[in-house]
């Protein structure tokens, strides 16, 4: 089988780059990632978009579906959690890599003012 | 998250595929409960639509070995995808037969679209209610007269109060003249005559209606208002909103325009009158107010005593139904009321009962046989249509058996193939359906032009979005059955032997489905020409009938006297300068008068009693009753059969004479000679005797198809009328003595108002206008039917030809005689018109009984119908089989089998 190549998936889309930051801490369900999403990108999000973009992490394994965790309430334990996997965090860090070689270009080009360290 | 937002989740959730639903529909359920919103679920739709296609391309694209949400078979894509390709597969079969197909769908088109136009009509008369509030608990009471066998007569004021007052509990009873009235209308000194219907202040209420503007008649006390309908507004006053509060007057009296009714609002109806009446046109121009008139007609209306009268019967009664009510408990009520009321007041009353029926029965019960009549010779159309397009599409599937067989062995299962099948005629029907409305929209205005004026709510027929809902369900389901045969035929057909035979051999299961739907055609187009055969022979026996009278060379009209002759004298005085002048005209043959013409006017009857004939007054016959001025006999041409009619010498003075018809001879005076006996008029018959002097010949009065009713004339220059018909006989064409005698009218009194001029002959036709329109009809569907069938017949005998042309190419190889060729097909042919024939034959019996109601003078089995019918489908079926038979004689026997 052919070795995994991170960057055959770049560039992400929004919603799926959003979705695998929102993994990032731990497992979430599907609310709760779209709770994040939209605290993170500013509101905006439909939930018919989220899980179209969460169907396509699914079914390129960069996420998985795990059972609820035992300290979720009741109400969440009926819910599916997602977790990144493997290959998921690998294309999140392509994605984060390929961005900031963006910004880099755009410091550099005087688009974005340099970070002061 | 409000119900109607959980239905519209629910409902844009399917956009998505079912995989994806099933995963994540009810997380996005949550979601959208806690921020519902309708861009939310607009944009739920988008992307459903997006999965969906994202699904068939993953499907379609990626191999099991990646994975993904939806099952490897995709088989929940299979369904979209599938009917996506089958949709361009249709179409691009269909564009390669152009002719087929534009046949295929002309006759669906023009088999939904008849259809379509003819529910659009039955809906807008027997389906939609009256344009009242709850007709359906609406009801009309009569009396039944049952000394004349009238079921549907008239009630009399006194009687109309007592039924109103005692059938409170059950029954809410208001009231109406039975007839409409032709009153003249003066505005600032200008007249014209109107039609106005006199009603009880309550009955608008009643009915639910309130006016449009201003107001109906409020209360019991309407005093002298009056209320116009939308059209009269708006033709004479232009719809001008400051009417309300003027005053007009009308005949005599003084009346202030109170309302103004909406446009959709129609009362009454022409069933909710009674059989008399002076104008036979339901079309009301305004509402008076009918207490009103019994105070000022008080003469007419009370007995010496006072009292509201009990003999003269001119009411028609509408109710109402309490809650709970059926018409058959208000009908006991009724006939119990009837019966105390026959008790205490037997002198008026024998003999009369009374009863309830549905508004709507009595609106439309009488045109209901004729249209479902066309509704179902209409469907037969459609069925036809649909069989002779399930015979091309069979054919056409014949010569794909190769392609179908082909798919099979690549892997199509069996129901793939029926689903292309389906759909390749669905899309036939949903063109057809196309073609269908726009016929139908069309035809709805040509029906509703062509209808006879005195079909009851024909305004209320206009083509709407029901035409096109019809014409689209008419389309699925025409597409369903024309896709039947083929479909089961293509999941059933032998592949493997088609594939091998290379598509030549002798396909006989298609064939013989063929051959049955062609003898199903035949039968269905038996059945129609059966019907429009029996309409044609009776329309013939209407167009033979004597109506008594001669109906050519002869003008009609109506007149209303100058107002200021009010005395009998001055009257009579103005009839005979009238008559002069008229006479004198050049054309002119002869005139007279009447007080009813036949065909062209409602019927009045009155009680006489006979000198010499002791019966009880209550059971003392009933006879129609009119006045006869100048040469009316002769003008219009009904014979003298005994003694004398009316001459100059039956002068005001001298003793009064009267004239009957041979049926009040032969009813009335059974066994007796009727001339020189002495009669009296009137329920109250107080009056002077007057004799009878002559006995004339029966008219057809008010239906050509009606037998003629004991008839009673008395002198017009005794009794001279106020707005008599006048007939004048001429030489010439009659219509072209309309101006003249319009022209003389004028000079001898410019208030002289005559109106309604028609020749005899239109009136006669008029009379017959609902047959002829029904006639039309199912003629046209006859024709439609038999066209259709003889397409059929062909469609079927080129198949065949066309699937034996190896064989018959080895018969002609091996000498056969190209005339015993022909002998061959048309044999074939003539079998299976035979056998549609037959099965037809045995269909029309059994549903010839429902024409009987619209039949005259025919019986619904008529021989003559069912014997030449038959032979005329044979010979258009031979006709048919005529193409396919001489092309069989033309095949190239090396050609045929060399051919693959």
């Amino acid at each position: 089988m052919d070795r995994f190549r991170a960057d055959v998936f770049l560039p992400l889309t929004p919603v799926a780059f959003d979705i695998l930051l929102a993994l990032a801490d731990g497992a979430r369900h599907g609310y709760a990632i779209l709770q994040d999403v939209e605290s993170h990108s500013g509101g905006g999000v439909h939930a018919g978009t989220l899980y179209r973009a969460l169907a396509r992490l699914l079914e390129h394994r960069l996420i998985d579906e795990i059972d609820a965790p035992a300290d979720a309430d009741t109400a969440d334990q009926r819910r599916r959690y997602y977790r990144l996997t493997e290959r998921g965090v690998a294309v999140a860090r392509a994605e984060i890599q390929r961005l900031e070689t963006q910004l880099t270009t755009a410091r550099s080009r005087r688009l974005l003012k340099p970070v002061r360290s | 998250m409000t119900p109607l937002q959980t239905a519209a989740f629910a409902v844009a959730l399917r956009a998505y595929p079912r995989a994806f639903r099933d995963r994540f529909g009810g997380e996005m359920r949550d979601a959208f409960a806690r921020r519902p919103s309708w861009r939310q679920l607009a944009s739920m739709i988008g992307d459903g639509v997006r999965e969906r296609r994202t699904a068939v391309q993953l499907t379609l694209t990626s191999p099991a070995h990646v994975h993904h949400l939806y099952e490897p078979s995709g088989r929940h894509a299979v369904v979209w995808d599938g009917l996506l390709a089958d949709v361009r597969h249709a179409i691009r079969m269909s564009v390669r037969s152009p002719v087929h197909t534009a046949l295929a769908v002309t006759a669906l088109g023009l088999g939904i679209g008849a259809n379509t136009a003819i529910f659009t009509v039955v809906n807008a008369v027997l389906l939609r209610p009256l344009p009242y509030r709850a007709a359906s608990d609406l009801v009309m009471v009569w009396n039944d007269d049952t000394n004349s066998r009238k079921p549907r007569s008239p009630i009399s004021p006194a009687d109309f109060v007592d039924l109103q007052r005692e059938s409170r509990p059950v029954l809410a009873l208001e009231g109406c003249f039975s007839f409409v009235t032709s009153n003249r209308l003066t505005i600032a000194g200008q007249s014209e005559m109107v039609n106005a219907e006199a009603v009880t202040p309550g009955l608008f209420p009643l009915l639910g209606r309130e006016a449009a503007l201003g107001q109906s008649f409020a209360g019991d006390d309407a005093g002298t208002r009056v209320v116009l309908s939308d059209g009269f507004w708006r033709r004479r006053f232009g719809g001008d909103r400051t009417v309300i509060g003027r005053t007009v007057q009308i005949d005599s009296g003084s009346f202030v325009i109170a309302g103004v009714m909406p446009s959709d609002f129609v009362f009454p109806y022409k069933g909710m009158l009674g059989p008399s009446g002076f104008t036979t046109s339901p079309n009301v121009d305004l509402w008076m107010p009918l207490p009103t008139l019994l105070t000022t007609l008080n003469s007419q209306f009370r007995d010496r005593s006072g009292q509201l009268v009990r003999n003269v019967r001119f009411l028609s009664a509408i109710g109402r139904l309490a809650p709970g009510v059926t018409v058959q408990r208000a009908d006991a009520e009724i006939a119990a009321v009837a019966r105390r009321l026959e008790a205490f007041y037997p002198d008026s009353n024998r003999g009369w009962n009374a009863h309830v029926v549905s508004l709507d029965e009595q609106v439309v019960g009488d045109i209901r046989p004729a249209l479902l009549l066309l509704a179902g010779s209409v469907a037969l159309i459609l069925l036809i249509a649909c069989v002779n397009v399930a015979n091309v599409v069979l054919a056409r599937s014949v010569a794909r058996r190769r392609e179908f067989a082909t798919r099979a062995a690549l892997g199509a299962t069996r129901r793939r193939l029926m689903a292309q099948a389906l759909t390749e005629s669905g899309l036939l029907g949903m063109a057809g359906s196309l073609v269908g409305a726009m016929c139908a929209w069309w035809g709805v205005q040509a029906l509703v032009a062509c209808a006879p004026d005195n079909l009851p709510r024909l305004d209320e027929v206009r083509p709407d979005a029901v035409v096109l809902v019809i014409s689209i369900a008419a389309g699925l389901l025409a597409g369903v059955l024309v896709g039947a045969a083929p479909a089961v035929l293509a999941a059933g057909a032998d592949l493997r032997g088609s594939l091998q035979d290379g598509g030549r051999g002798a396909s006989g299961s298609t064939h013989r489905v063929s051959a049955w739907l062609v003898v199903a055609e035949i039968a269905l187009a038996l059945v129609l020409a059966v019907g429009a055969g029996l309409l044609l022979r009776s329309f013939g026996k209407l167009l033979d009938v004597n109506p008594g009278f001669r109906t050519d060379h002869l003008l009609t009209m109506q007149m209303n006297i100058p107002q200021r002759l009010t005395t009998p004298d001055a009257r009579r005085a103005f009839y005979t300068t009238f008559f002069e002048r008229v006479t004198s005209l050049p054309g002119v043959v002869s005139a007279g008068g009447t007080t009813r013409i036949p065909l062209g006017s409602t019927s009045v009857s009155t009680m006489i009693e006979v000198e010499g004939h002791a019966v009880p007054i209550g059971e003392r016959p009933a006879v129609e009753f009119r006045r006869a001025l100048s040469d009316y006999f002769t003008t219009m041409g009904i014979p003298v059969l005994r003694g004398r009619v009316f001459t100059a010498d039956d002068g005001a003075t001298a003793p009064s004479v009267a004239v009957v018809n041979e049926t009040t001879a032969r009813t009335v005076f059974p066994g007796e000679d009727p001339v020189g006996r002495h009669v009296r008029f009137g329920p109250a018959s107080t009056g002077p005797w007057t004799t009878i002097v002559g006995v004339v010949g029966d008219v057809r009065h008010l239906r050509l198809d009606a037998a003629p009713e004991p008839e009673i004339y008395i002198s017009g220059v005794q009794n001279p009328p106020v707005a008599p018909f006048i007939a004048i006989r001429t030489s010439g064409d009659p219509a072209r003595l309309a101006e003249a005698v319009r022209a003389a009218a004028r000079e001898l009194d410019p208030s002289l108002t005559l109106y309604d001029l028609r020749t005899m002959s239109d009136i006669r036709s008029d009379s017959i206008a609902e047959q002829r329109f029904v006639l039309l009809l199912i003629t046209a569907f006859g024709v439609l039917a038999l066209t259709l069938a003889g397409v059929g017949v062909y469609g079927v005998m080129s198949l065949a030809v066309a699937q034996r042309t190896h064989e018959l190419g080895i018969r002609v190889a091996l000498g056969a005689a190209p005339s015993r060729l022909v002998i061959m097909i048309l044999r074939d042919a003539l079998v299976l018109s035979a056998a549609g024939v037959g099965a037809g034959v045995v269909a029309a019996l059994a549903l010839a009984p429902l024409t009987a109601s619209q039949l005259y003078g025919v019986r619904p089995v008529d021989p003559l119908t069912f014997a030449l019918v038959p032979l005329i489908l044979i010979a258009a079926a031979f006709v048919a089989a005529l193409l396919p038979a001489r092309r069989a004689t033309r095949i190239d026997p090396v050609q045929a089998m060399s051919a693959p």
